[in-house]
């Protein structure tokens, strides 16, 4: 303390001096390494380890199984073709609504978005119920089908389009951002060239958006191989076995040994999916496009085909959006489940209900929206900072940071709920406080289970960004944060939010880790409604599950309000 | 400086309440119902917190598995649906038994008979049907006819308590036994998910049958959903929701006050205003249910089932493909 060596403001010796580029990089290796890789080392060990070696015999009676192979094939196939659906329904949905003059666009993308924020295991119920005998909707077209019959989704393919149909959105708003970003230079070139439009797009635009298709993608494959909800619902009727049943199989119906098969089947989940990842990131790296932030976006004119493509979209939405919906809304409004809703019947109970009576309901809400939140601007942060890292600071560091956080993304939720418990039961090291039973385990899952979700639209982000802009700012002599702050954030901010919002519709419904991780003093929404569910109280259930989309339009509905504060293009819906 | 005003209140209302005893309790009854017995149990008792965490039988095992592997159980209580489960922990020793337990005019069928769990109220499983598009029926014969195909709904055992149970009942039965659930296969019923669900698919009209719970058919009809029981004619199964302390526990007098607080004249009464049947036959059943004696219950040999039950479920998950 007596030595004060060197005045106030004057240049310290950089040997004492630790970057603000290595602190941050440091901090993220501290936070993925201890939330992600650690529970995957902890699964790893319960999975393969015995207490004496390698479990060699448990693991050979798992897989060789017939089932567990057939799992394993179908989980493939499933995920592969529903990602083709997934990525044609939102490649085309993106490319209408960021190249062309087509009119009433936020309203569509608006109601296309809006899908990812019911849970899957109600999208299922809905469309099941959509397409049942009793169905409000195709019995007043006719259409509904004999009692009896068997049901047309109970089969791979009613799989492989209800998952290529959910996760469509998270394709678009993936690809918008970078389909936003693409020069549009060439494509005046080409037009002024005399290609029509289609020709463009086909030549010249889909080629340069390929990094943003690929990130979009991987994206729909990872959220389709974990997709609980709609593969138990409509896969054990139709008795197709995947990996991510068989784990809530295994785990329900073969006591204390089903934890190390299900960690086991979770590993194999994990290798496909991280295989998966690594194919599509090497094809994506072969295509690194700059952007022109300059250039205006060329709008293709759709002329009276506009009209036509209109009414398809629409059409689209009609059965994507409002079948499932109305379901829901009509369920929330009977005082019991199975009665219709008439004049007499329509009741505002379960709102009521869900709203005042209920401590524990309106806890959740709370919780789930501060936790979900909190979620959000934490990643979108690090995944800005860890994006800078892997686009431009290549190292094993950084890549084992990426491993991990790809790793801990593919485990199904159920499985990072175990891990996570079996890591932080036990009071942390040097704090002596256990964050299991508080909001602290489901925050650190959900980080863990989303950091990947935020990372790649980021990451396709950096690929269109030149790099000459944040090295002349390091010549002129800014440090890191300043850099960061001044030149890269404006570049990013648009993938960055909406990466965001892709992170907040995931969270806010997130059911498989946190019915594991809730406790009594923290409970979410998602578990709440399938409780409610299982306990008979439907009409409640559905209730709870209009007001999550309420709540959540609200949110988009504000944000649009304040969007004059926001950097323009920021908001995915908006144009 | 609000701040620390803030953390000292809090502080000091964490050293009040650490004069009492936090309980805390796993259960696997609807959120609603498991907030009714709490708050009836601390009403009675102020100096006792009971801190509740709410999840399915199968998830709250899982949840228990995985707490055990990593230090130890943190429950002090469960109140769960099925003894099978509960004997499975009490057989690895995880279960304190207490033989003083008031227990007086209760059936010897109701508890363990080493006392480690306790009945707590009767629920049974049979038949639910949408009484808008399907025939009454009266017994498992009448329900599975091949008309019926592709019309049934079942719960799944390997998820929901209450089905395991039934599932044993039926296996230890020599007139049912594996081929109720073969024939539940020709007819192309895959037993799914909880009851909630099964419910749901009848009374929507999905589906025209359903394998489900009587109190919970009888509160969805009295909303005025257009279902009904049937308590078949070859026998209901039914189950206990058995109460029982963790031998893990450090709180053994407060989870005695709860336990007693249960079987209790007082929390009978509760369980009848919530739609069961009382294991007290000093208590009445409740009004749409039929009293015990004219209705014929499958018994269960909880042990015999714990026994058999890895081998059952194996063959179970063999039927349905899993």
């Amino acid at each position: 303390m007596s030595s004060i060596s060197h005045s106030k403001g004057a240049p310290r010796a950089p040997l004492f001096r630790i970057s603000s580029e290595r602190i941050v990089l440091a901090l993220l290796a501290l936070l993925i390494l201890s939330v992600s890789v650690a529970p995957m080392l902890r699964l790893a060990q319960a999975a393969l380890l015995d207490d004496d070696g390698l479990a060699i015999e448990r693991l050979t009676k798992l897989f060789l199984r017939p089932q567990t192979g057939a799992a394993i094939w179908n989980t493939i196939q499933i995920s592969l073709t529903s990602t083709l659906v997934s990525l044609l329904v939102g490649t085309i949905f993106a490319v209408i609504m960021v190249q062309t003059d087509l009119r009433g666009k936020s309203a569509l993308v608006f109601a296309f978005v809006l899908p990812l924020m019911i849970p899957p295991q109600v999208t299922a119920m809905a469309w099941i119920q959509a397409f049942s005998p009793s169905s409000p909707v195709l019995g007043l077209l006719g259409l509904s089908m004999e009692a009896g019959t068997r049901h047309p989704l109970y089969s791979k393919t009613g799989i492989i389009l209800l998952l290529g149909i959910y996760n469509a959105p998270l394709v678009y708003l993936a690809m918008q951002a970078s389909l936003r970003r693409i020069p549009m230079d060439l494509a005046e070139a080409a037009r002024a060239a005399g290609a029509g439009p289609l020709r463009v797009l086909l030549t010249v635009i889909l080629p340069l958006a390929r990094g943003g298709m690929v990130a979009a993608a991987s994206l729909a494959f990872v959220s389709a191989i974990g997709n609980f909800g709609i593969q138990a619902m409509l896969g054990i009727p139709a008795r197709v076995p995947t990996l991510i049943i068989q784990i809530y199989q295994q785990i329900n119906g073969l006591g204390p040994s089903a934890l190390l098969n299900m960690a086991a089947l979770s590993l194999v989940l994990a290798a496909l999916t991280v295989a998966g990842v690594l194919l599509a990131g090497r094809a994506g790296d072969r295509n690194d496009t700059r952007v022109d932030l300059v250039s205006r976006p060329l709008m293709l004119p759709l002329g009276r085909a506009g009209i036509v493509i209109a009414v398809l979209l629409w059409g689209y939405q009609i059965v994507s959006l409002l079948l499932p919906l109305s379901a829901l809304l009509q369920t929330s409004l009977v005082p019991a489940y199975g009665l219709p809703l008439t004049a007499e019947t329509i009741t505002l109970k379960n709102y009521i209900s869900a709203l005042f009576q209920q401590v524990s309901l309106r806890n959740a809400f709370v919780t789930s929206l501060w936790l979900t939140l909190f979620t959000m601007g934490f990643l979108m942060l690090s995944s800005v900072f860890l994006g800078y890292f892997l686009a431009w600071r290549r190292g094993p560091l950084v890549r084992l940071l990426h491993f991990g956080s790809e790793a801990a993304y593919t485990l199904p939720g159920i499985t990072l709920g175990v891990a996570m418990i079996l890591l932080f039961l036990r009071p942390l090291p040097g704090v002596g406080i256990s964050i299991y039973g508080t909001p602290w385990i489901i925050l650190a899952a959900y980080v863990a289970g989303f950091f990947a979700l935020a990372l790649r639209p980021v990451l396709s982000g950096y690929a269109q960004i030149d790099r000459a802009l944040e090295e002349a700012a390091q010549v002129a002599g800014a440090g890191f944060l300043r850099r960061m702050r001044d030149v890269i954030w404006p570049l990013i901010a648009p993938t960055a939010i909406a990466a965001a919002v892709i992170v907040f519709m995931t969270a806010i419904n997130e059911i498989q880790t946190s019915i594991l991780l809730i406790s009594s003093g923290t409970r979410t929404i998602g578990p709440m409604i399938i409780f409610l569910e299982e306990g008979g109280a439907s009409t409640l259930a559905a209730a709870v599950g209009c007001l999550m989309i309420l709540g959540v339009l609200t949110l988009m509905l504000l944000s649009t309000a304040l969007s004059r504060f926001l950097p323009k293009g920021v908001l995915p819906w908006q144009f | 400086m609000r701040l620390t005003v803030t953390t000292f209140a809090l502080m000091l209302s964490a050293t009040a309440v650490s004069a009492q005893t936090t309980l805390t309790l796993y259960t696997s009854q609807s959120p609603e119902i498991a907030q009714q017995t709490v708050d009836a149990f601390m009403a009675k008792h102020p100096d006792i917190i009971v801190e509740w965490m709410r999840n399915g039988t199968s998830q709250l095992m899982n949840i228990m598995t995985a707490e055990q592997e990593a230090g130890g159980i943190k429950a002090d209580v469960l109140l769960v649906a099925d003894s099978i489960n509960l004997g499975t922990l009490k057989q690895q020793g995880l279960l304190l038994a207490w033989p003083e337990a008031p227990l007086e005019g209760i059936d010897p069928l109701m508890y363990d008979a080493d006392k480690t769990f306790f009945g707590t109220k009767i629920s049974s499983t049979g038949i639910v049907y949408n009484t808008q598009i399907a025939a009454p029926v009266t017994g498992w014969a009448d329900l599975f006819q091949d008309a019926n195909a592709g019309q049934i709904v079942a719960p799944s055992p390997l998820y929901s308590g209450a089905a395991l149970v039934h599932m044993h009942s039926l296996l230890q039965d020599a007139s049912q036994g594996w081929g109720y659930y073969e024939r539940l296969n020709t007819l192309g019923v895959v037993p799914e998910g909880g009851n909630g669900p099964v419910l749901k698919a009848v009374a929507g009209g999905q589906m025209k049958y359903g394998v489900n719970i009587d109190a919970d058919v009888l509160r969805a009809k009295r909303a005025g959903s257009p279902v009904e029981f049937v308590y078949p004619t070859e026998g209901a199964t039914f189950f206990t929701e058995p109460v029982a302390i963790l031998a893990g526990t450090d709180k053994v007098e407060a989870a005695h006050a709860f336990v007693s607080f249960i079987l209790s004249e007082e929390g009978q009464k509760l369980a009848v205003e919530q739609g069961y049947m009382p294991v007290d036959p000093k208590v009445a059943s409740p009004e749409g249910m039929p009293a015990l004696s004219e209705i014929k219950l499958m018994p269960l040999d909880a042990d015999r089932a714990v026994a058999e039950d890895t081998e059952a479920r194996a063959k179970f998950t063999e039927i349905f493909g899993g």
